[in-house]
Parts: C-alpha cells; structure tokens; sequence
C-alpha cells in the first residue's frame, strides 16, 4: 500500500497549518506588542508577565490546580472500581452499561451545566420535585459535584478500555501462584491498566483544569478559573480599553499549553499511536 | 473461607455504591432537562403541570430557529467533509513507514488532548492573522479540524486489520491505485468510518468551546445562543424551548446510534 502514502501529505500541511502555525504565534503574541488585527512591526516585550503578579490570576491558577486535582482524584476513586467491575461483566451486559455511560454526553454541555444549577439552587424546581435542598451555588464543593459529574465518564472509559482487554490468565496464573487477591490486583492488574489510568487521569484533569462555563455559573463568578481568565482576555477585555488583552491571554495560554504538552509526552509514553483515546 | 465471603460482600456493596453514584452524576442533569421541557412553566421554579407546548413553540416560532439551523448544517457538513478527509489520511498514514506513522498519529491527537479552550484560542488567532471574518466558514473549518483526529483514530485500527496483499492483489488484477482503494480498502474499514462519523457529529453538534472562540458576534450556534442568552438576561430566564430542542437531539442521537450499532452487529455476524 506504500503508494497511497501521498494521501497523507495533504494533513501535515492542514496540521501545520492549524496546529503548529497557531502555536508560534501564540509564543510571540505572548513575548511581544504584536496585535492579530493589525499586524504591523512589533517588537518584544517581557511586559505581560506582569500578570503574575495580580492576585486575581494567582488565584484563579490555585484555584485550578486544586479544584481538577480533587475532581480526577474522586473520578479515579469512582471510577476505577466501576470500570473494573463493568469490565468483569458479560460481553452483551457490558455493552448495555457502557452504552448507559456514553448516552448522557450526548446532551448538551451547557444545558448539563444549568440543569447542575438548578440542582444546587434552593427553592428550585429541584427541591419542588424531589423535596431536597441543596444550597451550593458559588462553593467549592459545588463546582467539584458539577465537574465530577461532567468528567467521570472520561476517567471509566480508558479504564474500562484497558482492563477489559487485559488477558484473564494472568490473573489465574498468579492465583495458581500463590498470590492473594490482593497482590494479584496490586502487582498484576493494576500495573498492567497503567496506561489506562495515565489517560484517564489526563482526560479528566485538563478539561477539569480548563472549563470556564462550569465555574462561571455554578460558581456564580465567585470562583474563578484559568480558562475564565482566559476567556475574559480574549473575548471581553477586547472591546475594552486594554488592547494587549489577548497577548496577556497569550501568555496565560501558553502556560496552560505547557500542561497539555507535559500530558501529552505521558500519554505518548504509554501509548504510542493514542488507541486508548477513543 | 468465611472471611473472605464477608470481605467479597463488602466489596460488592462497595462496587454497587460507586456504580449508583456515577449513573446518579451523570442522570441527575438529563432528567433535570427533561422535566424542564414538559414543564408548564416558563420560568421553571416549580412543577406546575405536564405539557408539550415547549416542543410545538420549537416548530412555530422563530426564537430558536437561526441557531438550530446553523447547528445542524455546520454539524451535517462538517461530519461528511471530516469523515472523507479522515478516511484519506488515515489511509494515507497507515501506508507511511512506522517512524512516521507515529509522527502523524502525535500530530493527529494534538487536538484530541488539548483543552478545548486552547484550540479554540489557537484557530481564532490563524483566523485573525489570516484576516478571515469570523462566521460560518471558520466555524466550519474549526469543527471540521477537532472532527478528523476522531475519524482517523477510528480508521486506523480497522486498515490495521486488513490484510495488505488484498490491495496489492487488487492492483495485479488490473485495478487502479483508486479502484483498489475504492473496491477493496474501503468495504473493509466500512464500520470504522461509520464509526467516526458518528463521533464527529455527536461533537460537532453539541460543541460550545470552539464555536465561542471562532464565531465572531454575528454567527451563532445552539450552544453559543444559550450563553448569550444567559449572560444578557441573567439567570432562570432560559426559555424551556431550549430544553425541549436538546431533548429532541438528545432522543435522536440515541436512536440513530442504537439503529447503526444494531445494523453494524448485524452485518459483523453474518460476515
């Protein structure tokens, strides 16, 4: 098939187009006065780093960082025990579940996230029905519910993926062994789902780290995200006085792109060609 | 023996609350859209009686109507442009050498692990380089660009699969470099294809993240009209007809998924 290898050539251009073009100009947007709507002589600057400087930001990279490191920790702590039990269950069985899984991402994330609002909302619609109150509008608590429930199919799927491939005979040939079932999941299974929990957990934390609805309305505004910051550097600050808004917004970026890049070498690790992605 | 039992039964429980747990997280916000849109009520603070009149509005009025549309073109186009592109490339891909197969497949699943904020910030910086105007067509290139790695991701493992003499077989009995494509490659990754087809229209019709960044002021889909909506008029203001449309896509995914997966099983039996 070695002729048809030309096919492929038209996607390097698309992805070095899309990909790697967009990436070096977001480095010089974030080390210089360029603008992207007039792009004129420019010339580099280290002044944006001034951000760090302002608590908003630093706080808003604190409250990131803790905020998805609690959720994929309560998505590994649920969800691996599901996907191991879902991988342990009958090919057509396992199928209905895992269907179960998948059908609720397919309502629409914002509608997710204000159904997640009404939830928390007392007196609402919620409590009429079911008769309960939950007061956790603008707390931590409630972002992590919210968040947890968006992500943690994205923790059981590469799980799920991994375990249920994984052969059952080496699990027998430890037992025969003499291993307990304990030292059978620690030495065994667990390192052999590795792969599945370093995607797991990367699916979980970077969209966890990177939301901005879900903190904009259950956080009520209160807590801020770095993708709200961001999202406020490109999109609102724009039209306001500080035309250097998206060379700040950048440089927050690149930061961020820092973690995708580190996430990204891991995956790449474990899993050369990214089957454990789908 | 006896503590073992009691110690499998604890696990179990344990096993059993986790599973209530994840299918609680993941239900409680579908039910809740779902009561909302048989609710008579337009403010949704209470449950004032069952009606359907938030599915008839969908139909009558205009309220909704320019989103909806441009959410299901830029869905239906960027599905069929992503899959044939995808289906080249993957071909493509799978016939380079391993070393830059890997290459390819790292590019491929750059925008499958990037935050969806970072692809959408990146695409609307090209775009404003380009001095592209913001609209339908850089929507369109922009869902068509997170759709493709998907599309080639499914492809992939089903080329993997297929005996490569079968196309060099074809070649010698006379087929063209695309005939041998078209008769032979193409009928054994069928499923594949069809299964990135599916993932890149559930994405691209309920995306938010990316359409916000490339859209511009003027355009806007389902998703990007419900935040408008929300930051202009504050909270608890969403019209249920919302509601009522994401049921409708919700139910038809599911439908059309369910028929795919019942004809793909069928078809992977008999052959």
């Amino acid at each position: 098939m070695k002729r048809l290898r030309l096919f492929s050539y038209p996607y390097l251009f698309w992805n070095a187009l899309l990909i790697l073009v967009p990436t070096l100009i977001l480095i010089v947007l974030a080390f210089s006065d360029l603008s992207v709507y007039d792009p004129a002589p420019f010339s580099f600057t280290l002044v944006h780093f001034a951000i760090f400087a302002q608590s908003y930001l630093t706080k808003a990279l604190s409250n990131s960082l803790v905020l998805s490191i609690v959720t994929t920790v309560i998505c590994f702590v649920i969800g691996y025990p599901v996907a191991y039990f879902l991988a342990r269950l009958s090919e057509k069985t396992r199928k209905v579940w895992l269907a179960l899984l998948i059908v609720p991402l397919w309502a629409n994330m914002l509608l997710r996230i204000f159904a997640w609002e009404k939830v928390f909302t007392p007196g609402s619609i919620f409590t009429d029905i079911f008769g309960l109150e939950l007061n956790l509008l603008g707390t931590h608590l409630g972002v992590v519910i919210g968040m947890v429930g968006m992500y943690l199919p994205f923790m059981i799927f590469p799980l799920f993926s991994v375990l249920e491939k994984m052969d059952p005979s080496l699990v027998e040939a430890a037992k025969d062994l003499g291993a307990g079932d304990a030292a059978v999941f620690f030495k065994v299974t667990f390192p052999l789902s590795l792969g599945g929990v370093v995607s797991g957990v990367i699916m979980t934390m970077l969209p966890a780290m990177t939301s901005f609805v879900l903190p904009a309305r259950i956080g009520l505004g209160k807590i801020n995200l770095i993708g709200n910051i961001i999202e406020s550097k490109f999109m609102k600050e724009v039209m306001g006085s500080s035309s250097l808004s998206i060379n700040v917004g950048s440089l927050i970026s690149l930061m961020l792109m820092i973690f995708s890049v580190i996430s990204f070498v891991i995956i790449t690790r474990f899993d050369k060609e990214g089957e454990t992605l789908i | 023996m006896k503590k073992r039992l009691l110690r499998n039964r604890y696990l179990k429980a344990i096993g059993g609350i986790l599973t209530g747990i994840t299918f609680v997280s993941l239900y409680l916000p579908i039910i809740m859209i779902l009561i909302l849109s048989i609710n008579d009520s337009s403010r949704g603070y209470a449950w004032e009686g069952l009606t359907f009149k938030w599915y008839l509005r969908l139909f009558t009025d205009d309220i909704m109507r320019e989103p909806i549309v441009n959410t299901v073109s830029i869905a239906i186009l960027s599905t069929i442009i992503s899959t044939i592109l995808g289906t080249i490339f993957a071909i493509g891909i799978h016939s380079l050498e391993k070393k830059h197969r890997i290459r390819m497949m790292i590019m491929n699943n750059v925008p499958v692990v990037n935050p969806d904020i970072v692809t959408g910030i990146s695409l609307m910086i090209i775009f404003s380089i380009l001095s592209f105007t913001l609209g339908f067509g850089t929507v369109l290139i922009a869902h068509i660009f997170f759709s493709l790695p998907y599309v080639v991701l499914n492809v992939i493992p089903k080329l993997k699969r297929l005996d490569p003499n079968l196309y060099e077989a074809a070649l010698d009995l006379g087929c063209s470099r695309f005939g041998g494509v078209w008769r032979v490659v193409l009928p054994n990754i069928s499923t594949g294809i069809l299964t990135g087809a599916l993932i890149a229209f559930t994405m691209s019709i309920d995306d938010f993240v990316i359409t916000y960044f490339t859209s511009g002021n003027e355009y806007m889909n389902v998703s990007t009209w419900l935040y408008a909506a929300l930051a202009r008029e504050g909270r608890s203001s969403l019209t249920p007809v919302a509601y009522a449309y994401n049921t409708i896509i919700f139910l038809m995914t599911i439908v059309i998924i369910v028929f795919v997966n019942l004809k793909k099983e069928r078809k992977e039996r008999t052959a």
